[in-house]
């Protein structure tokens, strides 16, 4: 907030006026910072899971240290294949997820904005952040019904009209874009609400003038509503990139089937499969912990990117 | 006032949490590591009079919650109490049941492990779970007990007996981390086919692969007559994702029958046998069926424990399918056969056949061994005095046969020649597994107070169900069977948490394999293969053949 000084916080001295007056603002930010402390900080003692051998009847600082000093399980975790093709298709799905998915909240925004009737805009909008709420276990389920080969709703919508059934699930390169397109389905309601937000506090007097000067609609929502929503845009980008390495567990989990593993195993999935249910706790806190590394250099790099382009970036 | 209020409310939350933070160091010294089983055995001698307690003690219990439709409550039905009943009386000992998701036990006892909530006495088929938290010092020893406390665990070393008892013992110190609940009924998977289907065909059984593929034909090409206006959604034989179990006999058809103790174990880590000589041969099979538009299209979509398969044989659309060798009749009614008489006809049912013949003319299927489920107790574990007696009591023949059959009237009657008839039980009374094997532990299979009597009362354990349809399928599950034995040649270091991942590709390469075009399958099958051996496949065969050599000085040791 460097450049920003219109709105000086009151001169925090501690005396006992002060706190005696906000003392109960003070234990309200308590919560949250003890909640912080506890499930954020405090775990995070256990990173050096990663650096020793894990023994689940000793405290952490018990534990015996990994060999070559103590970067045992990055070296096994970076000579696995495994490991290596779960960080590509981590990469990978991620990627398109952000070229694909990331427009199209903010085009359907503009979409929505420019609907005259309100209740129809209501209604669509509704509808559209419905499907956030519904599990990928759920979502999964759908898919089946609608996209397996033999009973699959399309597919047998497809071979009526004399075509040859698709196999959207079980062929690598389609399950990819079948798991882009159910996510974009899932999450760009709910994602778009933001910047309809966004879009609402711009102030109408710039679109009044824009249209005594005559601009055209495309050239409002061009020149007015998506220079707006740039800082909007440009702080979800950052989070987004901040992930790229990450990712949920349950999307590809839930999605994933044999016959395509070879692009749906995912970090987090590689994680389940060989620390909790093989029981290598050092060898996946080693790459979780990678994984968070990763990810806070993406989201300082795109941070100090877009400081470095005039924007506010995110702090 | 209202400030009061409100601060004193603040107070309180973040005593709370500050409470919930001290839990935590609370929990972290309950798992510190207990006195070594050996002393705690000597110490606890003098603890029983007669068998029983001076005080109550108190265990959880580990059952599988099996979620059956219109099932009963695991942890709380007529069984439970029975046992729970029984083991206050004889032993003093209070047990709680704590249930367990059946079709993802592993991912959760491992979670409750780690966790250090899992209960007493717990049960799993895997072993690699086992032993990779008795790496950790998280299991205890059971050797100590078991041999320590022997006179007073007579129904247990009576049932299980050393074979059982030792199978899991270190070669050189004699720890053991699990001990080996017995199969007492061996039959493993065979093959079912449409009884009805054939005779409105005028089929004869198939025999042979080759009939078995001609039948297959002809109920593809009949489909029409056979389903109506069904007919697309006919699958003339079905297999799941799981093609290496649901594809067993034919796989193992291909083979060598002589196949040596040593090259069995050696390419045998993966129980659908993989890497074993003649797999590729048997797939090779599968996948020209699949072209032909013979096996279910969209087979590996649909995951571990998805009831879409079954739900098709209820519904009457499945041919011939692998499965267990009782797995039609299992779940009373809601069995398959139970479904299909209800959807489809009274004359509607399937029976078990023999069609996979071996290159020397015989119906080659591997067993297992004796052993079924793997008993241990987690290092949480307080009483473990308390968890033998507990697996003494499971054993005794009468307890046994009471949770097999139940009560006459209510889950039994009484046959002529003596021997039970199984009825539908309801409410309180309903088995969740068959024959409740979920309760009887240490016993895979009907085992009654004596032979005769569960030799009379096996072809009536399934309620409703034509006695001569078990005996048969029973028959064909028993012949040309071969044993498995007891490889114990030290730890196998490439195995440690090596199992999911490789369960996970050989699941693929299975998959592929099966649904490749016929010209890409020799490319996908090597390509998948070759993944599961470099992904620590082939450091398995190397440390075995190796250990083997070292214990072993002949290929075949039985």
């Amino acid at each position: 907030m460097g450049k920003n000084k219109a709105f000086k916080a009151p001169k925090a001295k501690f005396d006992k006026v002060y706190f005696k007056r906000y003392y109960q603002l003070y234990l309200l930010l308590a919560l949250p910072l003890i909640y912080l402390l506890i499930f954020k900080y405090v775990p995070m003692w256990y990173i050096l899971i990663a650096f020793k051998k894990y023994s689940i009847v000793l405290p952490v600082h018990k534990m015996a240290w990994a060999k070559h000093n103590g970067m045992e399980f990055f070296i096994k975790a970076f000579k696995s294949k495994d490991f290596l093709v779960a960080l590509r298709n981590t990469i990978m799905l991620n990627l398109k997820d952000l070229i694909v998915g990331f427009p199209v909240p903010i085009i359907f925004a503009l979409i929505l904005n420019e609907l005259r009737v309100k209740r129809f805009k209501k209604v669509v909008q509704t509808i559209t952040y419905m499907p956030h709420f519904l599990s990928w276990v759920v979502i999964y389920g759908l898919a089946l019904q609608l996209f397996a080969p033999s009973t699959g709703l399309v597919n047998l919508f497809v071979e009526k009209l004399g075509g040859n059934s698709i196999n959207f699930l079980g062929e690598p390169g389609n399950w990819v874009r079948t798991y882009i397109g159910l996510g974009i389905w899932q999450s760009f309601g709910w994602n778009s609400i933001i910047y309809l937000a966004a879009i609402a506090g711009i102030s109408p007097d710039l679109y009044e003038a824009a249209s005594v000067d005559g601009a055209s609609r495309f050239q409002k929502m061009w020149h007015i509503t998506l220079p707006g929503i740039r800082s909007t845009i440009i702080v979800l980008l950052i989070m987004a990139l901040g992930n790229i390495i990450g990712s949920g567990f349950d999307r590809p989990f839930a999605m994933a089937n044999p016959t395509v593993l070879e692009k749906a195993e995912v970090i987090a999935t590689y994680v389940y499969k060989a620390g909790i249910k093989g029981s290598q706790f050092s060898l996946t806190a080693a790459v979780g912990l990678f994984q968070s590394v990763v990810n806070v250099f993406f989201l300082l790099g795109a941070n100090w990117l877009s400081r470095k382009f005039g924007e506010r970036g995110i702090w | 006032m209202k400030k009061k209020v409100l601060s004193f409310l603040l107070a309180c939350a973040m005593t709370l949490s500050l409470a919930a933070c001290g839990d935590k160091t609370a929990g972290e010294a309950a798992t510190a590591p207990k006195a070594d089983g050996e002393s705690a055995a000597e110490a606890g001698a003098s603890e029983l009079t007669d068998g029983k307690f001076a005080e109550t003690r108190h265990i959880t219990v580990e059952v599988y919650d099996r979620n059956n439709d219109g099932g009963s409550d695991p942890t709380n039905n007529a069984y439970t109490e029975y046992i729970k009943k029984g083991m206050l009386e004889k032993h003093n000992v209070e047990v709680e049941f704590v249930a367990i998701p059946r079709w993802t036990e592993v991912d959760e006892i491992n979670t409750q492990l780690a966790a250090g909530t899992a209960p007493d006495v717990c049960v799993t088929y895997s072993y690699p779970t086992v032993k990779a938290y008795a790496d950790m010092d998280a299991v205890i020893d059971m050797r100590p007990y078991i041999d320590n406390y022997k006179d007073e665990l007579p129904n247990l070393w009576n049932w299980l007996g050393e074979t059982n008892l030792y199978w899991n013992s270190d070669l050189n110190d004699g720890t053991t981390w699990a001990i080996e609940a017995k199969l007492a009924n061996m039959n493993r998977v065979i093959t079912f086919i449409r009884k009805d289907w054939l005779d409105k065909l005028g089929l004869k059984e198939p025999t042979t692969k080759e009939e078995f593929h001609d039948v297959l034909v002809a109920f593809k090409e009949n489909a029409d007559t056979l389903l109506g206006s069904d007919a697309n959604k006919m699958v003339p034989y079905s297999v799941s994702y799981d093609v290496g179990w649901r594809a067993a006999t034919l796989i193992e058809s291909f083979l060598d029958p002589d196949i040596s103790d040593k090259e069995y174990y050696v390419n045998g880590f993966d129980d659908r046998k993989i890497c074993q000589n003649g797999t590729k041969d048997g797939v090779k099979l599968l996948n020209e069926w699949y072209n032909e538009g013979l096996m279910w299209k969209d087979f590996y979509l649909y995951g571990s424990g998805d009831s879409t398969e079954d739900d098709m044989m209820k519904a009457g659309y499945v041919g011939a399918f692998t499965h267990n060798w009782d797995y039609p009749w299992r779940n009373g009614e809601d069995s398959i056969a139970a479904n299909l008489k209800r959807l489809v006809g009274d004359d509607a049912k399937y029976i078990a056949i023999d069609p996979f013949e071996d290159k020397k003319g015989g119906h080659n299927k591997f067993l297992a061994g004796p052993i079924d489920r793997k008993i241990f107790f987690p290092a949480t574990n307080d009483e473990p005095l308390a968890s033998m007696l507990y697996l003494d009591y499971i054993s005794s023949p009468e307890v046994i046969e009471f949770l097999q059959v139940g009560e006459e009237g209510v889950t039994h009657n009484v046959l002529d020649d003596g021997g039970y008839e199984i009825l539908a039980a309801t409410g309180d009374a309903i088995q969740n597994s068959g024959m409740n094997i979920d309760y009887t532990i240490t016993c895979n299979g009907l085992h009654l107070t004596n032979e005769d009597l569960t030799n009379k009362s096996l072809a009536h354990t399934y309620a409703g169900v034509d006695p001569q349809d078990i005996l048969d399928a029973d028959k064909i599950a028993k012949t040309d069977t071969r044993v498995g034995i007891n490889v114990n040649v030290g730890d196998i270091e490439a195995e440690t948490g090596a199992g999911d991942t490789l369960t996970a590709k050989r699941d693929t390469c299975f998959d592929n394999a099966v649904k490749a075009p016929t010209a890409e399958f020799d490319a996908t099958w090597e390509a998948g293969l070759s993944d599961y051996l470099s992904s620590g496949g082939q450091d398995i065969i190397d440390e075995r053949t190796e250990k083997w050599d070292s214990v072993y000085s002949s290929e075949n040791i039985r």
